[in-house]
């Protein structure tokens, strides 16, 4: 923040209220004696009533770099530049959507972990004459910000490049800049509490009001396969009620990945309706009183209609790659983690649910890989098996070929902003302390009552998939 | 569930959706928006997620939307077919949030994949029907399967097991509609246990209404033509009953076995037969495992019939039939009795009906094999045996199912020496009580009147007439009445039956007729009278069989004597029983029997016949129109034989003038007297060798004593009636020429007459004598008008 900046915009608001005032007091006082006097003053009133909006409001809602920029282009003072940075291959590097705060989807270039990042930065100023200024650098920028600590941006990496020494530009001049093998350690994340995010910063320093632009980049981590991957397989059940047996062919899945298993039940004495796997979203931000907890239900997908009887045993194959989903983040920064788990659901005939989440890991798998395998891109894989009821060859298999999401109607949901459920933060911790009473085969939740919209049937209609 | 009108509004509702998805879906595919098409596809085929509708009205809306997804499938084939591969559309379809359209669309997708490309057959059918397992709810869960089925039906591999390729064998077929077919099943026999028990009848109907969902997987199965028998025996029989076996439902069960009998080739189940009926036997209590086994035993009789109908043994158009190595009745046999043993609560009418299909199978395979019906016999006893069965009550279940039982072998050999064969046949017979014994008695003997079979030896009439004791004898049981008319009409059968014993042998048949004799004489006075005549009459026959024989066999004339002093105490047995009439009859056929035969000391026998027919006029009739019709009978029997010496004939002749004037109405004696004109006219003895006596005077006497008797009556129209038959009695024996009768005399009864006639009272009787009168005058002018020329000449005569 430049320290001149301030005092003058403060000489300027104090001018502006002075006036404010002055002219509304004289305007009330004169009103009744004099009337054209009255309205002189009200004519002053009115356009310090605008500067004040022009100048104050925007401050308060933009950035202070932003500001700078918008009162030395409002007053004019001097000269002024624009800055423009353009990456290197741009053109042929992938990019990707991220969540910007307010829900919606921008696209920007996408980076790894240990890329390089370079580029090229132009100045170009807007009239004719010198620009002044104090240096002029680029900053990458990795920081978490809290949606509830707004003031307090956590940088967890912060690169300075220094583009120039002090003092002046006479013409346009352009600054090629790189951050040789950047260490990404976090995944790009918008979440509802929370937000990881990487970006650019080109700073020309001045005495009053700094130039600032910004500009947006994407990192996605990538995971190699995970040396331990065991098979999530449990027995669950509420006594005399309901006895399940399930398992998840792994514990951990990467993004375009395909859950499949089985439950197998060994007990039924209630009049199951039908079952559903629900992946949750918890995101979980701060720490000790402060924590606090958003599950969101990313996905359902059902998986059995009607009653099942003892000794049925239900496939489950739930294609992830249909799904907004990000890998799983445990402990960011000791700021926030964001954890993803597998919520079997079963709703009895009288609306009551009986749940069990079991958490998964999911991992962001390189794209690379995949090209040794596309040798007959319309073969369906992940089919069952004969021999064990999973997939064939699954552990091995790379991801399904990429989709184009936009053609994919079954996907549609994805572009709609998710449904928010279940975001209310003592819920996971009454859960847990069910957990704590229940005997160790109960393992089961069961909730009165929540038929949670089942009953309106349209919602779980494919286009909504991603619900 | 809602009522039926609500049924058609929610139907309604729900093809109008379909309709409205399906065109939008159409209209997708033709701007070739597939996404969006199969968007509209899967709202459509979110209907089929209801749980509102009843079975029927479900069918008719997946019928609908079934048929909209056909265009889909053509669609697709079409894009895959021109080379326009959509990537991953398995997988894509696979995102639907909701199993039920998720699934169908699966389908959908997996048969153009694999009608795209064989190779995946085998992978995809595996994976299809095992996806298939998320819809657990019976409705949905049948039909969504029974969409794959329809789907597969003409894609199912139906290769032999050694060509191993990617698109898999039609060992993986089997195992397909076997995986299929046990979940169907489950589903089926599920609804059963679902809902109020007090629906259970509309529930029991509803299953009624899918059970083609289920019973199509074994059809499929019998389509599949490389399924050989090996494969039939390991793979497809075993699978399916091991499914039906363990689902314990008896509406499955029954149902499901017997589609096993119908679908597949009787060549299967002759080969399978021991596999099936052990689960036969496992099946659940409320199973009709009769029908079951059965309806398997009807195919396989006639099929054996079928077989061996064609072409016959040896020719090249004969069918395989029952292959020798299979004991198709042994196991049959076997198993039913397993079956009978290991269900204590099988209806007893449940296990004689399986007994009657095995004695079908029995004769319908091996129509020479009598032990095997015997066998089923000799168990169905040891069955009353065990359970100690006294009596069945006539009508009941039980009862109509043993004497179907019973009925079979008599219906079946048409030969009642064969069924005699049957040596568990009898003591069955006597579980009836006396109705159901003689019904079959009388059955046993229409069939032997119906074929004429004749029964050729002792001791197998001996054997029939136990059989038929009910109607021979009295009966300890038998308390009611008999309706007469019935009763005339069963004991008239036996005595046609009587006509069939009989023997090449003379000997035998005499030895026929006295153990039949043995038999009927019990029966007591009510039946012997319908009963022992044929015998008599049979006897007699004998004896001009012997006649016949006389050359050959020495001892014939002592043999006669005996079968006539068997037909003496067969008649003396018939007075016994207070019977007149018929004795006297028989003793005077008799007689003519033996002037016939003329075996040893005949005339002595004849002479006591004929006496014993006197004596019974004398003690037993005592009726005068019976003693009237008696007497006739005896003058007229005597007139014909011509085996007494004088000095027997003398004293019968004078025997029967006496009689015949000792009769008590005057008409009576009458026309007695001149009946017995003819024995002194043309009566033979051994005097006259045989040539007629022709003793005019004799014939004459009597006559005129007919005249004075005639003179008594104090009727004028009985008079006149007796003048006229007096008047052809003088006529006859003037034709006859005897020379006492003249034309005066004729004339004197003529006159006398015509004087009588005017004073008759005018009335129908009157009528028949001036005719009867009449008639004679006519005779008489003819007569005269032209002669013949060996008569006497009525010159002289006065008409």
């Amino acid at each position: 923040m430049d320290t001149m900046g301030k005092p003058l915009f403060f000489c300027v608001i104090m001018c502006i209220t002075f006036n404010l005032v002055f002219c509304g007091t004289t305007m009330v006082i004169l009103l009744d004696s004099d009337f054209s006097a009255a309205a002189k003053m009200f004519t002053v009133y009115t356009t310090s009533m605008l500067s004040f909006t022009l100048i104050c409001v925007p401050s308060q809602l933009l950035s202070n770099a932003s500001y700078d920029f918008h009162t030395q282009s409002f007053f004019g003072f001097g000269q002024s530049a624009d800055i423009e940075i353009t990456l290197d291959g741009a053109d042929s590097r992938k990019s990707a959507d991220i969540k910007s705060e307010d829900g919606k989807k921008e696209r920007h270039l996408l980076y790894l972990d240990g890329e390089t990042v370079s580029g090229k930065i132009n100045i170009s100023l807007r009239k004719a004459g010198k620009l002044e200024h104090q240096g002029v650098k680029v900053e990458f920028v990795g920081q978490i910000e809290l949606y509830y600590d707004r003031g307090n941006h956590h940088e967890f990496t912060n690169l300075v490049k220094e583009l120039a020494r002090p003092g002046e530009l006479t013409h346009n001049t352009s600054y090629e800049f790189e951050f040789a093998n950047v260490e990404k350690p976090f995944e790009s994340y918008t979440g509802s509490n929370v937000r990881l995010r990487y970006f650019l910063r080109v700073t020309i320093v001045r005495r009053l009001s700094d130039i600032v632009k910004e500009i947006e980049l994407v990192v996605h981590t990538l995971s190699s396969y995970p040396d331990m991957n065991n098979p999530i397989k449990m027995e669950v059940g509420i006594e005399d009620c309901l006895h399940i047996e399930f398992e998840y062919n792994k514990s951990k899945y990467h993004l375009k990945d395909v859950i499949v298993g089985k439950i197998y039940f060994l007990l039924v004495r209630i009049k199951i309706k039908h079952m559903e796997i629900a992946i949750i979203k918890r995101e979980t931000t701060g720490s000790g009183p402060h924590t606090f907890t958003d599950n969101e239900t990313i996905a359902k997908y059902e998986i059995m209609d009607g009653a099942p009887v003892k000794g049925e045993s239900i496939p489950i194959r739930v294609f992830l790659a249909g799904y907004d989903l990000a890998p799983t983040m445990r402990d960011i920064n000791k700021k926030f983690s964001v954890r993803y788990y597998l919520n079997l659901v079963l709703m009895d005939e009288e609306d009551r649910r009986y749940f069990k989440q079991q958490e998964i890991t999911l991992w962001r798998k390189g794209e690379k890989s995949r090209k040794s395998q596309s040798a007959s891109p319309h073969l369906p894989s992940h089919l069952v098996s004969s021999e064990t009821g999973f997939p064939q060859g699954a552990p091995t298999n790379g991801p399904p070929q990429s989709k184009k999401n936009s053609d994919d109607p079954l996907q549609d949901g994805e572009s709609e902003s998710p449904e928010q459920s279940e975001s209310n933060t003592q819920d996971p911790q009454e859960r847990e302390q069910d957990r704590d009473h229940a005997a160790p085969i109960e393992g089961m939740q069961r909730e009165e009552g929540d038929g949670e919209g089942d009953d309106k049937t349209d919602e779980l209609s494919p286009d909504s998939a991603s619900q | 569930m809602a009522g039926i009108e609500d049924q058609e509004k929610l139907l309604e509702d729900a093809i109008g959706v379909v309709k409205v998805q399906a065109l939008q879906m159409k209209h997708c595919l033709d701007k070739s928006k597939l996404m969006d098409a199969l968007k509209h596809a899967s709202t459509m085929l979110g209907e089929l997620r209801t749980s509102l509708l009843s079975p029927k009205s479900y069918y008719e809306l997946y019928m609908a939307i079934t048929d909209e997804l056909r265009h889909l499938e053509i669609y697709l084939l079409d894009e895959f077919q021109k080379g326009r591969k959509v990537t991953d559309l398995y997988e894509l379809v696979q995102y639907a949030g909701n199993i039920v359209p998720r699934l169908y669309l699966l389908i959908t997708v997996g048969i153009v994949y694999i009608k795209t490309n064989p190779c995946l057959k085998r992978d995809l059918l595996r994976d299809l029907v095992e996806m298939c397992r998320g819809v657990q709810h019976p409705l949905r869960g049948l039909f969504l399967r029974n969409y794959l089925l329809q789907c597969t039906r003409n894609i199912l591999p139906d290769n032999p097991d050694d060509s191993s390729t990617d698109e898999g064998t039609v060992r993986d077929s089997v195992e397909f509609i076997l995986m299929n077919f046990a979940e169907m099943n489950k589903l089926w026999v599920r609804m059963q246990h679902q809902g109020h028990s007090r629906e259970r009848e509309r529930r029991e109907r509803e299953r009624e209404e899918l059970r083609i969902l289920v019973g199509t997987n074994l059809v499929r199965l019998s389509q599949l033509e490389s399924v050989t028998l090996d494969k039939y025996t390991k793979l497809v029989l075993p699978g399916i009953l091991e499914q039906v076996v363990s689902c314990r439902d008896a509406i499955a069960q029954e149902y499901l076995m017997e589609c096993i009998i119908q679908v597949f080739p009787d060549e299967f189940h002759l080969q399978t037969l021991n596999a099936f009926l052990k689960s036969c036997a496992e099946l659940q209590n409320g199973v009709n495992i009769k029908n079951i086994i059965i309806s398997l035993i009807d195919r396989l009789a006639a099929f054996s019939q079928r077989s061996d109908g064609v072409g016959g043994p040896g020719s090249p158009n004969q069918l395989s039939g029952i292959p020798q190595d299979i004991q198709l009745f042994d196991v049959f046999s076997d198993q039913v009795s397993t079956i009978v043993q290991t269900r204590q609560d099988m209806p007893l009418e449940d296990i004689i009906s399986l007994q009657v299909a095995l004695t079908n199978l029995a004769h319908k395979c091996y129509p020479d094999r009598v032990d095997y019906v015997d066998k089923v016999l000799l168990n169905t006893h040891q069955i009353f045996q065990k359970i100690n069965t006294e009596t069945l009550e006539y009508n009941s279940a039980v009862s109509r199912e043993l004497s179907r039982l019973l009925k079979i072998p008599i219906d079946n050999y048409k030969n009642m020496l064969t069924v005699l064969k049957l040596k568990n046949y009898r003591p069955l017979l006597g579980y009836f009580d006396y109705e159901g014994r003689k019904l079959l008695a009388t059955y046993i003997v229409t069939n032997i009147l119906e074929n004429e079979t004749l029964i050729p030896s002792p001791d197998q009439v001996d054997a029939i007439l136990l059989m038929i004791a009910p109607l021979i004898q009295d009966q300890q049981d038998h308390t009611a009445e008999d309706d007469p008319e019935e009763f005339a009409e069963e004991q008239g059968l036996l005595g046609r039956l009587i006509h069939y014993f009989k023997s090449e042998v003379a000997d035998e048949q005499y030895m026929i007729l006295s153990t039949a004799r043995k038999h009927f004489v019990t029966g007591g006075s009510k039946r012997v009278r319908y009963t022992l005549p044929p015998i008599v009459f049979q006897a007699y026959q004998l004896a001009f069989t012997y006649k016949n024989l006389q050359k050959e066999d020495d001892m014939w004339q002592k043999k006669c004597q005996k079968i006539f002093q068997f037909c003496h105490s067969t008649i003396t047995a018939l007075l016994k029983v207070e019977l007149a009439e018929l004795p006297l009859r028989l003793f005077l056929q008799g007689a003519l029997a033996i002037g016939e035969i003329r075996f040893d000391n005949f005339e002595m026998v004849a002479y006591e016949f004929i006496s014993q027919a006197f004596s019974i006029y004398e003690d037993e009739i005592s009726d005068s129109k019976a003693q009237f019709a008696a007497i006739t009978l005896i003058i007229a029997t005597f007139e014909q034989m011509n085996c007494f010496g004088e000095e027997n004939a003398e004293p019968v002749r004078n025997q029967c003038a006496l009689y015949a004037s000792k009769l008590l109405r005057k008409p009576d004696q009458c026309r007695g007297v001149a009946t017995c004109s003819h024995i002194f006219w043309s009566g033979k003895s051994l005097s006259t060798d045989g040539k007629e006596m022709q003793d005019k005077n004799k014939v004459l006497d009597c006559l005129k004593k007919g005249i004075r008797i005639a003179n008594q009556c104090m009727d004028i129209s009985v008079q006149v009636q007796l003048y006229i038959e007096l008047l052809n009695h003088y006529i006859y024996f003037y034709e006859k020429g005897n020379t006492a009768v003249t034309v005066q005399i004729l004339n004197q009864v003529i006159s006398k007459i015509k004087d009588e006639l005017p004073n008759l009272e005018i009335s129908e009787e009157t009528e028949q004598i001036q005719k009867h009168f009449a008639n004679t005058l006519d005779h008489l002018k003819n007569r005269i008008e032209s002669p013949e020329a060996e008569t006497q000449s009525y010159e002289g005569l006065v008409l």
